[in-house]
């Protein structure tokens, strides 16, 4: 039997950075993870996240798997992979499958963060192949480069649909629609905005009646519900479509904790069955904690303090932290996670109706029903004093209209055009008084790519507009293409002015196109004409 | 005790649904009529359910459906699901072969 002072289940953003804190104390730590590859959910992750610098912000979820896998490494963390937990026995002991071999370990402290797996909706032919998780399709897409299907819809309007929609079609998937059965969008507005702009049809209180197909899927019914979530009759709409793609959340996998005998408790709020914890998440049972989705699902920043504050609580449980220092430190982290919990989707705000944001302006009903801003929206959030240059010239146009933990808008910019304040879930506003160089900072440093450079006196007649652009191949200087509304509407041509890679975007290319003038408030992405040719 | 235990309780007659086909444990194969009729036979937990029918028994270990099985039987005890319990969790967690569960490493210092 081997023996360690923690023992960490689960590789993901939890699990690294309680191993990581823990370590750091002087403790050793082994790490035990059944996937062939650590990080969890991390090196899936390749959009900025939100949050502000001490959460990691604007940058790409895979780069802060490889910071952690790094910090682990230096910290003396003993990471297994392909190493099953089997079972957790009486005093911290693990049965660990390992090859052919089941191996016993044992620890004076455990740490769970096993996370959650993929909810599933039945409907006729929901076995057929073809259905898939949404997380299945990020990990074919995004490690190991396969492109799940050629036409998609996804089911579920919450960050994961969004966001996974986006990748399938940076994949070079079409989304066909993007179909909910609640009567509002679940996740970001931003993300809901970008698949919009791109022309993706959102179809909020539907559902998925059946799937077509005898061997594979080739086609998805959809039909609106009605308050009690069952189809209309007469409403049904039919995609051909090779994959549907189920986003319909997570449900912790907590049976670890269960059978350690843990206090559980059954939390729809938290996504399911969930051990009782305290602050620091420790269980029923002393020394055992959790961390992570499988204390209640929430998002990979949250996970990363979790963990954190896991790992510092289980160094003091043995001594390797005085209780003061320990009392110091989480006590930041514990801001950090508080400020996680701001706004319009804090865990406390799950089901509630939003009429205004903080700064008391009536939300946009069309973000959340359609996934776009439409113009009367631009009058009370983009046209309002306190957020247009009127110089003339280049200025940012800020289209972030939901109270969201996010701030990096705010440093990006180093004329201080922007500011968002200390409550890092207030709206941005401009400060006029300083004048944009049109340097695209802050275009790049959007998690929600929310940001556009608008100059409506480019030369005569034409505007200029500055996109961030995902999407390869990257456009070419001179390319003539369609402009698109925020609803995808294709709007006329629109020539490239201007395409700016630089290693401080990462990864996001700017891309400036010329539109007439009157384009200067509607126009918001482009397409290459090759791409409109085939729709 | 929850009042789910109470067997003595008139669930009424089992009524067929239009979707009773529809597979809801993929890994045994196991439809909703099945698993509806079988509520209606007496099973009233999550783990009679599993020993019944073999519903969350297989490859995934109910992984998948154990949140669709659960919901079924609340909806046909008219109760919430978080008032059932869920299966019983036990080792070993992941499905392995005899072999490689046999072939226990003793002897490691």
């Amino acid at each position: 039997m081997k023996r360690y002072d923690l023992i960490v289940v689960g590789a993901g953003p939890a699990g690294l950075s309680a191993a990581i804190e823990a370590a750091r104390c002087g403790m050793r730590v082994a790490v035990f993870d059944e996937n062939a590859k650590p990080g969890g959910q991390l090196f899936k992750q390749i959009h900025k996240f939100f949050g502000s610098k001490e959460h990691q912000a604007k940058i790409r979820g895979y780069k802060i798997g490889e910071t952690l896998l790094a910090e682990a490494a230096e910290a003396g963390v003993e990471v297994f992979l392909n190493a099953t937990v089997a079972g957790i026995y009486l005093d911290k002991e693990l049965l660990v499958q390992r090859g052919e071999v089941m191996e016993h370990f044992k620890a004076d402290t455990i740490i769970i963060a096993t996370g959650a797996a993929e909810n599933m909706v039945t409907f006729e032919g929901w076995t057929l192949p073809g259905v898939i998780g949404a997380g299945a399709a990020q990990t074919m897409m995004n490690l190991y480069g396969i492109k799940p299907g050629q036409k998609v819809l996804m089911l579920g309007s919450g960050n994961v649909g969004l966001v996974v929609s986006f990748q399938l079609m940076q994949a070079g998937c079409e989304v066909v629609a993007l179909v909910d059965a609640a009567p509002r969008v679940g996740g970001y507005g931003v993300h809901a905005a970008k698949i919009a702009r791109c022309g993706v049809p959102f179809y909020l209180a539907h559902t998925i009646t059946k799937a077509e197909g005898s061997n594979c899927v080739t086609g998805v019914e959809i039909a609106q519900v009605d308050d009690d979530f069952a189809p209309i009759p007469g409403t049904e709409k039919h995609f051909d479509v090779d994959t549907i793609c189920l986003a319909v959340g997570l449900s912790p996998m907590s049976q670890l904790l269960k059978m350690a005998g843990c206090n559980m408790v059954d939390d729809p709020r938290r996504g399911g069955q969930v051990p009782q914890v305290d602050e620091n998440g420790e269980t029923s049972i002393p020394g055992l904690f959790a961390a992570g989705d499988v204390s209640g699902i929430e998002e990979a920043s949250s996970a990363m303090i979790q963990g954190r504050m896991s790992g510092l609580a289980a160094a003091a449980y043995l001594g390797f932290l005085s209780e003061q220092d320990k009392d110091n430190r989480l006590a930041d982290l514990e801001i950090a996670l508080d400020s996680l919990h701001q706004g319009m989707f804090a865990p406390g705000s799950k089901g509630k109706t939003i009429a205004k944001t903080d700064e008391g302006i009536a939300v946009s009903q069309s973000l959340l029903k359609k996934g776009y801003l439409d113009d009367a929206d631009l009058e009370r959030f983009i046209n309002r004093s306190d957020q247009t240059d009127k110089k003339s010239g280049i200025h940012p146009v800020i289209e972030c209209t939901q109270n969201i933990p996010c701030n990096p808008c705010q440093d990006a910019c180093t004329r201080g055009c922007i500011k968002v304040g200390k409550t890092i879930t207030a709206l941005p506003r401009i400060d006029a008084a300083n004048s944009c160089t049109g340097c695209g900072m802050c275009i790049a440093s959007c998690s929600g790519q929310a940001i556009f450079l608008v100059d409506e006196d480019y030369a005569p007649g034409y505007a200029s507009i500055t996109l961030p652009y995902e999407f390869l191949p990257r456009p070419q200087k001179g390319e003539l293409g369609i402009a698109l509304s925020r609803s995808g509407r294709p709007l006329g041509y629109a020539e490239i002015i201007d395409v700016r890679s630089a290693k401080a975007y990462d990864q996001t290319t700017l891309v400036t196109i010329k539109v007439p003038v009157e384009q200067a408030m509607t126009a918001r992405f482009y397409q290459p004409e090759t791409n409109a040719a085939g729709q | 005790m929850k009042s789910i235990n109470d067997r003595s309780q008139d669930i009424g007659p089992f009524v067929s649904q239009t979707d009773d086909a529809i597979i809801i444990c993929r890994c045994e194969e196991i439809t909703k009529g099945e698993i509806r009729q079988a509520i209606h036979d007496g099973m009233f937990t999550v783990n009679e359910i599993r020993r019944y029918l073999r519903a969350g028994m297989g490859l995934c270990q109910g992984q998948t459906c154990g949140k669709l099985v659960k919901n079924l039987i609340a909806r046909e005890l008219n109760v919430i699901p978080d008032q059932l319990d869920p299966a019983t969790s036990r080792s070993p967690m992941r499905p392995v072969e005899m072999k490689v569960l046999g072939n226990e490493e003793v002897a490691h210092v």
